[in-house]
């Protein structure tokens, strides 16, 4: 392919990625440079860094990226552990009932994200079927706490995120070819030796793949967090975009919260690039 | 603001009940081009009543009306986003309250109904409605919007536990944890009291009766500086965890409005402090499992000595964004439309409405009483300082982690106030 003609294909891409994500960003940073409320919204006054100082010495901001940072670590490993688990039972499956069971756990991907916090919640609050069996069992009500509240957070992330991972593990699972399997089974291998030799290697690259994409949900979850704690201190349990959110919104410090997403985007890419060139050096090694 | 409360209270207490469904349909005159026009508000049931009686012009030729109810916080988030710019507003007609007024005519983005309301004066009978309440939705001279509903918090409770155990309805919140010792055997309520706590701006709500009740307030208007930390705020707060400890523990700082209100209509409370605008539900079949059973009666009093109520003046009204591109005659005779006599009957099943009228007429629900004696004996409004936003941010920040235990009184206020003193002086607000 000449140049000319890869510019010509590479064109629309490049720009529907420059006018959603490359200038939104550019904006984003030259607002992060502002002193900007909805007072002055139309005659923001340049600051510099200002901003980036301020969101470096503020405790409230740390203290969100302390309780993102626990939420992606213990969420992630459980989505993805889970949706491989999950993945290798339905394999397991007649091919009949598989299109139900993939059918249900797809539930949380159907339910808007905020309506299905909402179920969840629901389960818990007085009333609910959580709350009634907890009380049955245990003797005494469920409360909302800082404990439970961070423990549901984590249960609704298990739940509303895990049929990705699933549904791309049962996916490569397909592409396994039967002859390694049936050649380890007449070699003695037991389900677990199949799983650690033959499964997890031919699905290294899928969970490189997830857990990028996973680790991106995670970095920005939100609606889950909005909803549970209804932006109550008590349970200390704010993330950073939802800080952000409310520094934008409730303080009405708009270049603070731009420089808020400006990090953020940064932090993510500090996490993903490694992520990323490993990719690439695999895909380029195999071609 | 004295002579809003005193008018408040006298047409409250002209009343019987007489729950009225509304019929009348849209009589607007057809606009000439086709127009949308688009309404956006919170949800409650007398908002909800009249947002379904503007829905009714959707049947006039050449006219759509589009209806948007969201939650209160969500309204003003997506009002400041919209507006603050100066552009044109996705709104022609906003649900608004003073405070949200301030901020809204702050951005140039409300229209100034003064004209409108003397050019229909006479056709819509507007004197109907008191000055005192016209006064409330009025700054600098500027009628900023039309008030259809009044509102307070008061006590509902459960008269069958309390003749039980033989309590007596409390006027103080000490008598309020007085009842809650009372209640603390009895078998078949999760909580004997609830007050509504469950986020911060609901704790600055509460905060702001008990501090006024106490002598104190919030800010000094003159400089803006903060005065809620103060001995009056910390006896105010004090005041505040005591009852959360002696009624409501953990379980009881999680109870939203709603929660409260069910759990007033399924059993689950035996009394509780929250909106008026919630009382219509009690007497709802479809809702309540205590119809007739839940009485109504003013806030209790936080601090005896002064004998001020916990309880404060709201006024919600329609507004006319300035820029729309819909034409204000037309918005302005679609709001008369939820506004005529007909329409306020009906209204005044859900709440408390404005007219004269139609209170005179003893239209209105069974809490009308403990509103008058809350609206007429309680805090007043709250502030129209424009700097109070931040104050309600700060204060809902901290204030909350006292009732989790994990700051005295002291230490809340005083981490509020140096959070406001920062911002407010980084946004203008106080010298620096």
């Amino acid at each position: 392919m000449n140049r000319r003609a890869f510019y010509m294909f590479m064109s629309p891409s490049l720009l529907v990625m420059l006018t959603l994500m490359v200038f939104p960003l550019i904006t984003s940073i030259w607002l992060s440079m502002q002193y900007m409320t909805f007072r002055n919204i139309n005659e923001p006054e340049f600051v510099g860094l200002a901003n980036y100082i301020e969101v470096f010495e503020d405790l409230k901001f740390w203290n969100a990226f302390s309780f993102t940072m626990t939420y992606i670590a213990i969420a992630v490993p459980l989505q993805i552990s889970s949706g491989f688990l999950i993945a290798v039972l339905l394999d397991q499956v007649s091919r009949r009932l598989r299109g139900i069971y993939i059918a249900a756990f797809l539930m949380p991907f159907i339910v808007v994200p905020v309506v299905g916090t909402l179920m969840v919640k629901q389960l818990f609050e007085s009333g609910g079927i959580v709350a009634w069996a907890y009380r049955e069992i245990i003797g005494s009500r469920f409360i909302l706490t800082e404990q439970s509240v961070k423990s549901l957070i984590i249960i609704h992330a298990l739940w509303a995120a895990t049929p990705f991972p699933l549904i791309v593990f049962f996916a490569g699972l397909q592409t396994l070819p039967d002859e390694l399997v049936e050649a380890s089974m007449i070699d003695g291998a037991t389900r677990l030796q199949q799983l650690r030799h033959i499964m997890i290697p031919h699905l290294r690259s899928l969970f490189v793949f997830i857990g990028l994409i996973s680790i991106m949900d995670a970095y920005r979850v939100f609606d889950s967090v909005f909803v549970l704690t209804e932006q109550n201190p008590i349970y200390k349990a704010e993330v950073m975009m939802l800080y952000t959110f409310r520094t934008a919104m409730s303080v009405q410090r708009l270049g603070k919260a731009n420089a808020m997403s400006v990090i953020t985007v940064v932090m993510i890419l500090v996490v993903l690039v490694p992520f990323l060139i490993r990719t690439y050096k695999e895909q380029t090694e195999e071609r | 603001m004295n002579k809003l409360l005193i008018v408040f209270a006298i047409l409250l207490l002209a009343l019987p009940v007489i729950a009225q469904d509304d019929m009348d349909p849209c009589v607007l005159d057809p606009p000439m081009d086709a127009t949308e026009v688009n309404f956006m508000g919170w949800a409650f049931p007398i908002t909800e009543f009249f947002a379904a009686e503007l829905e009714k012009c959707n049947e006039v030729d050449n006219l759509t009306v589009n209806v948007q109810l969201l939650d209160s916080a969500s309204a003003e988030e997506q009002a400041n986003l919209a507006l603050a710019g100066g552009g044109d507003s996705p709104w022609a007609l906003l649900h608004t309250t003073p405070a949200r007024m301030v901020v809204l005519s702050g951005f140039d983005a409300l229209l100034p109904l003064n004209d409108l309301v003397e050019q229909y004066r006479e056709e819509y009978n507007l004197d109907d409605i008191p000055q005192p309440v016209w006064d409330a939705a009025t700054i600098d001279g500027n009628i900023y919007g039309v008030p259809f509903m009044s509102n307070t918090m008061h006590l509902f409770y459960r008269t069958d536990i309390f003749e039980a155990h033989g309590i007596d309805v409390p006027t103080t919140y000490d008598e309020v944890m007085d009842a809650c010792a009372a209640l603390a055997d009895e078998p078949s309520i999760d909580l004997p009291f609830t007050m509504n706590l469950h986020a911060g701006w609901a704790w600055e709500i509460e905060f702001m009766h008990f501090i006024r009740s106490f002598g104190g307030a919030f800010l000094d208007d003159e400089t803006n500086m903060p005065t809620f930390n103060s001995d009056a705020g910390v006896a105010a707060l004090t005041k505040m965890k005591e009852v959360v400890d002696a009624c409501m523990g953990p379980e009881g700082l999680t109870y939203s409005i709603d929660d409260s209100e069910i759990g007033m209509e399924t059993g689950t409370l035996a009394f509780v402090h929250i909106w008026a605008s919630r009382a219509a539900n009690m007497d709802d079949p479809e809702k309540s499992d205590y119809v007739g059973g839940i009485g109504f009666a003013g806030s209790p009093a936080p601090n005896p000595d002064s004998g001020i109520l916990g309880g404060s003046a709201w006024i919600d009204a329609y507004s006319i964004a300035k820029r729309s591109g819909v034409d204000h005659d037309l918005v302005f005779r679609a709001i008369m439309e939820t506004f005529d006599y007909e329409g306020q009957v009906g209204g005044a099943a859900h709440g408390a409405v404005v007219r004269t009228s139609v209170a005179e007429a003893g239209h209105g629900g069974r809490n009308l009483p403990a509103m008058a004696v809350s609206l007429g004996q309680g805090v007043g409004g709250s502030s129209l300082n424009p700097a109070a936003a931040l104050v309600s941010t700060a204060l809902g920040n901290w204030l909350p982690l006292v009732g989790s235990g994990d700051l005295s009184p002291e230490e809340a206020l005083d981490s509020a106030a140096e959070e406001y003193i920062a911002e407010a002086t980084a946004q203008g607000y106080i010298d620096g």
